[in-house]
């Protein structure tokens, strides 16, 4: 044994005082009596004296002297060796995943696991180190290496229940890393409290598909976190049962390819039991039913369908199964359907059928044909100035082109004025040079030999069997946002784009009247594409994300929302501000977001405040499923919509084998000390001693 | 500050004026010394036997009825004090000390009797007579009476209230009224000398003190108690249970007093020492029915 404080040895010399002090109380005290007659006659009638009552004061003073020496040995705090050699060094993983919400052990999974992890806490040796590491999601450390009791039960009662999918390999690596790789004299545990099947490896098949989403994961070494590890004991309590759970395991939309208003549905049910399930998903837009579906599920079948709606409005789409079992989680899922908003189109032409019809069967198109001689250029105005009034300028510089755009599109026919108009354009058979291009000699047949297929704006296009005659050489002005999509076999461009502070020019070379390109399906698809790509996207779906994924958003884009519907002093006359038009997955802005802090609030209402860099803002890790909003924190007004879902078929799937969780045994271990120091025990004993003194000298038991 | 100032001779003057017939004829509810005989106050009468006086013969009634009855008179006779003062040193115990006012009972129960023209005696004693006041009579004998008081002072070993009534009770005297006053803590037994002197035909009549902290004791825990009397010593460990036994003892030894009293028509006046000595006094005339 060994002492924590020899130095308090010191307090020993407490013994003589406490001697001296108790002999000079027991010596008798003298007193005179008138007769002695009636003592005497008391004593004289009692016993003789036992043992203890002859030794009544030395026994007294050993009492004493023995208190002493517990409490002075308890001050030096004493250890044994083997104490140091089994101090433990423990690693407490608690999986908060979707899964432990399952609610087959009363309360759930997780209430279980908290109160296993609080009896591991209190079954902890003295001098024992715990650290809380929690496996719902991206594996955090909710608590550092610590002895005391207390801290670790109130991080242990903070955790709280995600929608997380299970990271407990991560977990476990982590807590590895916690532990260190050193040899020492210390035990090395970790403790997994957790449903995750043993040898299960529980990672997210939904991971691959936002893989760029996801915070990135160190790739485990090892599937199966209870790989032998010299040096390390990794103990796991699994909590379930064999209980079935039917959940949606994919619930995501997109816009349909060849109807504008129209978007798909695709949805995946999952019957994660060993029976067979019947049940119902219904499907509401804005808690009107769009559909309804009858599901008859045999064991572990996974049933999907996709469906095909249409939509100018939006709002919030919500499957749901109408069964309720252990997890709730998975039965609703959502999707945020932005509104469609209608876009104006000016055409400059002085008449080409095939362009006038292509806009006009856009339901989306709002189109007005001008012909050139009316047409006067929107942005010329701006342009002109930009050398005298620097405050115009500037702002048309700092305007996002999502905001020119709000004006519309300019389709130029031909008819190209000196100056390229702000906003929008598309360039169509250009007959004359202006400030951005010089126009060449005409190319007679022309074949397209070089196409960007990463363009946007060349999706779902191919264009190297269409014949594009008399399309003209172009030569631009400055090689500055001039990109080009298509060039002919001698490289000249035909499809190019321009992107300019203020501006976004689609320059297209070909003569519409004499090629076949309008009477191709290329057509439609890629004017389609260049009003997308004029509007960056506007009102196209964001697709739903999985719980505990990461995602990106454009903030100059939130910013530009904002703006774009404020009133602008310094906005020309002929620039209709009022049209609202708004990026994917926005529901309604009226703010200023761009002046005001953002901040991410949680399906529960939870808020949490963004930081705001000037380009891109990381969102998540999402660990609740619902509908998160980016707000504006003046006004509460929402800049942004994301829909979240559990959508893992191994978190819906909580079935526990029954091997492994007869298997798993409490993780408690106590020590034979109780968990106690040696100090704790010598107190113990010294109360113990002072109240058996009392008890036998005050209350006179020894007389 | 003396035992017997002027304040203390005052309350002896009233207690006289307030008791004339104390030992006269009621002291203690006991007629003391009634005798028949040639006083000069008519008694009753009796019938004439032969060999009477006929000096005696109520002629009157002689004449009247024609019966020969004898005419008898009280005889008036001194009654014989003798006040026994215990002056053992456990008197000296107490607060005040019993030695103080079983002085002053002394002092008073003296007056009250001189004043009546009774014969005073006071023995002091302890394990023995240690001292003597002779018979005396006449109340201007009170100041030598109360010099002898003030003389005494606590002495000897323990009590023996025995041998002292013996030693009394062979002195050729008349007997008498004994009042003897006292804590009685007689390691032989009181019964011994009471005995006695109930036995040679004195009148007994007992005044008891005691002190508070001998009746309730306040002792605890480890002492070692001495008897002033013997100076023997006890080591005990007193607890409130042998405080709870000492009380129960103390009182069964007053009780065993009062039986005695009751059982031997002895008088008795237990008293503890700080009460003033005229308040007693009037106590046990009271009693008595000297004063109403």
């Amino acid at each position: 044994m060994s002492l924590a404080s020899p130095l308090a040895l010191l307090w020993l010399a407490a013994l003589i005082p406490v001697v001296v002090f108790y002999i000079l109380k027991i010596r008798l005290r003298r007193v005179p009596v008138s007769t002695i007659l009636f003592w005497r006659q008391i004593y004289d009638e009692q016993q003789p004296r036992s043992i203890w009552q002859r030794m009544r004061h030395w026994l007294s003073l050993l009492a004493q002297v023995v208190l002493i020496l517990l409490l002075v040995l308890a001050l030096a705090d004493p250890f044994f060796a083997w104490e140091t050699r089994q101090l433990r060094r423990i690693v407490l993983i608690v999986d908060n995943s979707a899964s432990m919400n399952a609610t087959d052990v009363s309360p759930s999974r997780l209430a279980a696991a908290k109160d296993e992890a609080l009896r591991v806490i209190r079954g902890m040796r003295f001098r024992d180190e715990l650290a809380i590491v929690t496996a719902g999601g991206s594996p955090r450390v909710v608590c550092g290496f610590s002895s005391h009791s207390r801290t670790l039960s109130h991080a242990i009662d903070d955790v709280v229940a995600t929608d997380n999918p299970t990271r407990v390999i991560e977990a476990v690596e982590l807590a590895r890393r916690l532990l260190g790789e050193r040899q020492d004299e210390h035990q090395r545990e970790i403790v997994v409290l957790t449903d995750t099947a043993k040898g299960q490896a529980r990672q997210n098949s939904n991971l691959a598909d936002h893989s760029a989403e996801r915070a990135p994961a160190s790739p485990p070494p090892n599937l199966n976190f209870e790989v032998p590890d010299p040096g390390l004991q990794i103990r796991t309590r699994r909590f379930g049962t064999n209980a079935g759970n039917v959940g949606i395991t994919q619930f995501q939309t997109r816009r349909s390819l060849i109807d504008p208003l129209g978007y798909e549905i695709l949805v995946e049910v999952t019957n994660a039991s060993d029976e067979l399930v019947e049940c119902r998903l219904e499907i509401d837009l804005n808690d009107e039913v769009v559909d309804v579906v009858p599901l008859k599920l045999t064991p572990g079948q996974r049933w999907s369908q996709s469906f095909e709606k249409t939509s100018a409005d939006g709002g919030h789409l919500m499957a749901k199964l109408d069964r309720a079992d252990t997890l709730a989680v998975d039965n609703r899922a959502w999707a945020v359907l932005p509104q469609r908003e209608m876009l104006p189109v000016t055409l400059v032409t002085e008449g080409n059928l095939f362009l006038q019809k292509v806009f006009e069967s856009n339901p989306l198109v709002t189109l007005t044909r001008i012909d050139p001689p009316g047409w006067k250029p929107p942005g010329s105005r701006i342009r002109q100035n930009a050398g005298t009034e620097n405050s115009n300028v500037a702002f048309n510089s700092a305007r996002s082109l999502a905001t020119a755009a709000t004006s519309g599109i300019t389709v130029l026919h031909r008819h190209v004025p000196e100056v390229l108009p702000s906003g929008a354009v598309l360039v169509i058979d250009p007959r004359n040079s202006c400030e951005a291009w010089q126009l060449g000699e005409p190319i007679q047949n022309p074949i397209v030999h070089q196409q960007d297929k990463d363009s946007p704006v060349l999706g779902h296009v191919r264009l190297d069997n269409v014949v594009m005659p008399e399309a003209r050489q172009v030569t631009f002005a400055s090689d500055e946002g001039v990109k080009v999509l298509a060039r002919s076999v001698a490289g000249d461009p035909l499809l190019a784009t321009i992107e300019r502070p203020g501006q976004k020019v689609l320059l297209l070379t070909v003569n519409l009247d004499e090629g076949d390109l309008p009477l191709r399906t290329a057509f439609p698809i890629l004017m389609m594409n260049a009003l997308n790509w004029c509007t960056e996207n506007r009102g196209e779906l964001r697709e739903s994300l999985p719980t505990g994924a990461i995602t990106e958003i454009d903030v100059a884009a939130l910013r530009s929302v904002g703006q774009a519907f404020q009133p602008d002093p310094n906005a020309p006359s002929d620039v209709e501000l009022n049209q609202t038009t708004r990026p994917a997955g926005v529901a309604g802005t009226t703010g200023q977001p761009g002046k005001a802090d953002l901040r991410l609030v949680a399906p529960d209402g939870r808020r949490s405040a963004l930081p705001t860099p000037s380009e891109r803002l990381s969102l998540g890790p999402f660990d609740q499923c619902g509908v998160w909003r980016v707000v504006a924190d003046e006004g509460d007004t929402t800049l942004l919509e994301l829909a979240c879902n559990l959508a893992d078929r191994n978190e819906s799937d909580v079935r526990v084998p029954k091997s492994d969780a007869a298997t798993s045994a409490s993780v408690v271990s106590t020590g034979w000390l109780g968990n106690r120091p040696v100090w704790f025990w010598l107190i113990a004993v010294a109360w113990l001693l002072m109240a058996v003194e009392w008890w036998a000298y005050q209350r006179r038991v020894i007389e | 500050m003396p035992l017997f100032d002027t304040e203390f001779l005052k309350k002896l003057e009233y207690l006289s004026l307030v008791s004339r017939r104390m030992f006269r004829g009621s002291l203690l509810a006991q007629r003391r010394t009634m005798q028949t005989g040639g006083g000069i106050e008519f008694a009753d009468h009796r019938e004439y036997s032969h060999g009477d006086d006929f000096r005696h013969l109520d002629w009157n009634v002689f004449a009247r009825h024609g019966q020969l009855l004898l005419k008898r008179f009280q005889e008036e006779e001194d009654l014989h004090v003798y006040l026994l003062l215990d002056c053992s040193r456990s008197m000296a115990f107490g607060s005040p000390p019993k030695f103080d006012l079983a002085r002053q009972i002394v002092a008073a129960l003296a007056y009250i009797a001189l004043a009546d023209l009774d014969r005073v005696a006071v023995i002091a004693f302890a394990d023995d007579i240690i001292a003597d006041f002779p018979l005396t009579r006449g109340k201007d004998r009170i100041l030598s009476l109360l010099k002898f008081l003030e003389g005494l002072e606590v002495q000897g070993e323990a009590t023996d209230l025995g041998r002292v009534v013996k030693a009394f009770t062979q002195r050729p005297q008349r007997h008498g009224l004994a009042v003897v006053v006292s804590d009685l803590f007689d390691p032989q037994g009181y019964e011994r000398g009471f005995d006695l002197l109930r036995y040679r035909n004195y009148e007994l009549h007992a005044v008891q003190l005691h002190d508070r902290q001998e009746a309730e004791p306040s002792l605890l825990g480890e002492l070692e108690l001495v008897d002033i009397e013997s100076d023997g010593g006890q080591q005990v460990t007193i607890t409130e249970n042998a405080l709870k036994k000492y009380r129960t003892l103390f009182e069964d030894f007053q009780e065993s007093l009062r039986k005695y009293g009751r059982k031997y028509g002895v008088g008795l006046t237990q008293t503890r020492c700080e009460v003033p000595f005229d308040e007693l006094i009037l106590k046990m005339m009271r009693a008595s029915g000297a004063v109403g």
